[in-house]
């Protein structure tokens, strides 16, 4: 490859990176999440982070910022704590990769620095070089099992994940370059070209005779496949061959057969090596290996490995001050900045305590990781496009319907603040007209949702298709005994605390039972009393004739929400 | 003794005073108690569907038969909320059919056989009242204290099977076993109000104050609650507030005290 071709594409490759980081990292400062978040500007929260890590710096708290970089950065302790095998696998990535990055693709200005004589074909580093690769390659493989055994036997992860085409293209090259680089060795191992080309360069002579006992070294020992060499090979010209080898090629060359893999390799290509000299196989395998690294490089800042960068910026934020200390500066910060340092990893989704919830009504949108995902479209204004509305109608029954029960943030592995996340998400679908069921529902009169309803639509049927769905409310049994008593309405302490018509209730429960009784349920589902029911139960508890009031309250409330839901989208589309 | 110990959303992530006390005072009587990984009790799924909520109520209760174990729960309205499950798939034999499918997906099964106590319940009728006062080494003496029971575990009275819904009188036998003295006032039967606390603010807090100055006026010095809806709700409406305060305690706390139990382990 020609330097220039080479550093061209090093330069472009790594300005590309390098504009793409700048990008994402200007997000953390750019992105508003959440109500108050509007109220601070992007400067106030560049200023705010150096503030904090300039007191970080200066301050005993530094020695808590080692401890994460330690252990939280380096030895991914969260992971460790939650799921071993994931642990392992990600450690052995992390590990293998840096130091490849550090010994093999910056050897130049590393390895060679710190290592006098360092040649990539020596050992210890030819070994060095398959151990590490064999690690990333070994820890993706573990990911990749450990994430189909979760699959297959916890279906509480069934539900999709969230995943872009573009995140496993990613570790798709990263497959490339891994598996490029080992053939590239293996290839360059067993190649005659490249032992000629060597002699010529080192020996000054490709002459038949004077090589042969340097091929008959290089072929029992190093592994060189010569397609014309005669078998068994003579040991008393090996012997000879020692000493040119020992003159013009051990300085750079130990026996590769510590390159364990390449060499491995190497053997089973032997029959085939001199067909790839012929197919310039060096070449094609070298540039593959070295575009997928620089492919790898520039795409990085726009997949979810972008967390490589924002994982360990959020850690280290995180020992700076415990979740809730921050300013509000800092907070609007950190909730952007959670959107990068997710990995999907899915193991809040395990855990969450709505999990089954999520599975039965067929709604990823209660999952945290979905949850994430959907407050950054919010956020962006992507979930609010034209087409999106049923997205963004689940997402809000997600925000709603969780339970706040903080498991996520206790177990995920990268330390995230989600439920400050899912508060300031709530506060910003509450804001563009997707608040809570309760919200919705009652901002508007229940006379006005009952003429939203289909027009023409029939005082319901006893027989109607809710009936599976709010079994008690279409059930005329289970509420015609009722003979207008008032001891519903007496015992309800939420009558009796409507004390102002802004605040107070429409109708009394005994006037919502005699509209289910009269047929006109349409009109009690928007209705002010079904949606302010505290569920206390007295109503049920104290009813002469056994009517489970309370229990209807809900069903109406279950049936609102899906009746009126359909009502409120096609008035939203028109 | 050992049960499966469902602590639900609401104290592990916001009342953890609530469960280190129940542990405290549980250890302390000789109570094993296990940890499941539980998921909500369905309770918030009510307003969205009957059948996503009895699915998730059913699956904790599924969790703790594998276990071998009944449940124990410190909160008021998982208790209701997983009593009315069990209530709508006995009356309901389709909704049995889906509630099996549906857990059979991953390889649960809910026979029937797991309990669910109230912590009241098992305090009062399992460990019994005189062991429990015969435990008491730091007698409450004097101490004046108003029971808030918690509208779930009181009501339907026919799901909840906890005491009689118009006089009951558990709550307050067991604040008698600790020597503190149970007052009598006219709202302790009454909601807190924290169920309309984000639909309705105004009239929740109207709820809230009214059985607060209604504890007060009977002369009780504490309320002591059973439920961390109720008693999360009772502090957050003192917190702003000019008007007197009542001070809110726990009951695993009040008794933990009366146990002899440190302060810490009970979160205090």
């Amino acid at each position: 490859m020609s330097p220039a071709v080479f550093q061209t594409a090093l330069y472009a490759s790594l300005s590309l990176c390098v504009l793409g980081l700048v990008w994402r990292v200007s997000a953390w400062f750019r992105v508003r999440i959440g109500p108050d978040a509007r109220a601070v500007t992007p400067s106030r929260r560049v200023a705010a982070a150096f503030r904090g890590a300039a007191s970080a710096l200066f301050s005993r708290s530094l020695f808590r910022v080692l401890d994460a970089f330690f252990l939280d950065v380096l030895l991914v302790r969260r992971l460790y704590t939650n799921e071993k095998l994931r642990w392992f696998g990600h450690l052995l990535i992390l590990v293998g990769f840096m130091l490849l990055l550090l010994m093999h693709a910056l050897a130049p200005v590393v390895t060679a620095k710190l290592f006098q004589g360092y040649q990539a074909t020596l050992d210890p580093y030819l070994f060095l070089r398959n151990v590490f690769g064999v690690m990333v390659l070994f820890g993706v493989a573990l990911l990749l099992f450990g994430r189909r055994l979760r699959q297959t036997c916890l279906p509480q992860t069934r539900l999709a994940q969230t995943r872009r085409p573009i995140d496993a293209a990613f570790v798709a090259l990263l497959a490339i370059v891994l598996v490029a680089g080992f053939l590239l060795e293996a290839q360059k191992i067993a190649s005659p070209r490249a032992f000629y080309r060597m002699a010529e360069q080192f020996i000054g002579s490709t002459g038949a005779e004077k090589l042969k006992p340097l091929r008959a070294v290089w072929a029992s020992e190093f592994g060189v496949a010569f397609g014309d060499l005669v078998q068994p090979i003579d040991p008393g010209l090996v012997e000879e061959g020692r000493k040119l080898h020992g003159d013009a090629c051990a300085f750079c060359h130990t026996k590769p057969a510590s390159a364990f893999v390449s060499f491995s390799i190497a053997r089973l290509l032997a029959p085939v090596a001199d067909l790839l000299d012929r197919g310039r196989a060096d070449t094609w395998l070298l540039y593959l290996h070295v575009f997928a690294c620089f492919l790898g490089l520039a795409s990085l800042p726009f997949t979810r490995f972008f967390h490589a960068v924002a994982n360990p910026v959020s850690l280290l934020v995180n020992a700076v001050a415990p979740k809730r200390e921050f300013s509000l500066a800092g907070r609007a910060s950190r909730r952007a900045l959670a959107l990068d340092a997710c990995v999907r990893c899915g193991i809040c989704d395990t855990h969450c305590s709505v999990a089954p919830l999520a599975r039965y009504l067929g709604n990823p949108g209660l999952l945290p990781s979905h949850k994430l995902v959907a407050t950054g479209a919010l956020a962006s204004g992507r979930l609010l496009r034209s087409g999106q509305e049923n997205a963004a109608l689940r997402a809000a029954e997600g925000a709603f319907l969780c339970t706040d029960c903080g498991r996520c943030t206790s177990d995920c592995p990268v330390g995230l603040d989600l439920e400050d996340l899912w508060e300031a998400g709530r506060g910003d679908l509450g804001a563009v007209s997707l608040p809570a069921p309760a919200q919705w529902v009652q901002a508007r009169p229940a006379l006005a949702w009952a003429e939203a309803l289909e027009p023409g639509a029939a005082p319901h049927t006893f027989s109607d298709a809710d009936a599976s769905f709010a079994p008690l409310s279409a059930d005329r049994r289970s509420f015609s005994r009722c003979v207008q008593c008032q001891t519903c309405t007496n015992v309800c302490p939420v009558v009796a605390h409507s004390n102002d018509t802004e605040h107070g209730i429409d109708l009394t429960p005994q006037k919502v039972m005699n509209l289910l009784r009269l047929g006109l349920r349409d009109l009690t589902l928007g209705s002010r009393m079904v949606w302010d029911c505290a569920t206390c139960y007295q109503c049920q508890e104290n009813c002469p004739e056994g009517i489970r009031v309370a229990d209807i309250m809900c069903e109406l409330r279950a049936l609102a929400v899906r009746r009126l839901g359909s009502v409120r989208v096609r008035r939203e589309q028109s | 003794m050992k049960y499966a110990l469902f602590l639900g959303c609401k104290i592990a992530s916001q009342l953890p005073a609530y469960a280190a006390s129940t542990r405290a005072v549980l250890g302390h009587l000789g109570v094993t108690l296990v940890d499941l990984e539980f998921n909500c009790c369905g309770y918030p799924a009510r307003d969205v569907s009957r059948d996503a909520f009895v699915v998730a109520a059913a699956r904790n209760l599924a969790l703790a038969e594998r276990a071998g174990l009944d449940v124990l729960t410190p909160c008021a309205c998982c208790f209701g909320t997983l009593r009315h499950a069990i209530r709508f798939i006995d009356e309901d034999a389709e909704l049995r059919t889906r509630v099996t499918q549906a857990l059979a997906a991953e390889g649960l099964a809910w026979s029937g056989k797991t309990e669910v106590g109230q912590l009241l319940q098992v305090l009062a009728r399992v460990i019994g009242i005189d062991a429990l006062a015969a435990a008491v080494n730091a007698p409450r003496t004097g101490l004046r204290v108003a029971a808030q029971y918690g509208c779930h575990s009181l009501r339907p009275s026919n799901v909840a099977r906890f005491d009689n819904p118009m006089a009951p009188t558990v709550f307050e036998t067991l604040i008698g076993a600790t020597g503190a003295t149970a007052v009598d006032w006219p709202r302790r039967l009454d909601c807190c109000g924290d169920p309309l606390h984000e639909a309705n603010t105004p009239l929740s807090e109207s709820m809230t104050r009214a059985k607060i100055a209604d504890a007060l006026e009977s002369g009780a010095e504490v309320l002591c609650t059973a439920c961390p809806h109720c008693q999360l709700r009772f502090d957050a409406v003192q917190a702003g507030t000019s008007a007197p305060v009542i001070r809110t305690l726990i009951y695993t706390q009040l008794l933990g005290q009366a146990l002899g139990l440190p302060a810490k382990s009970l979160g205090l």
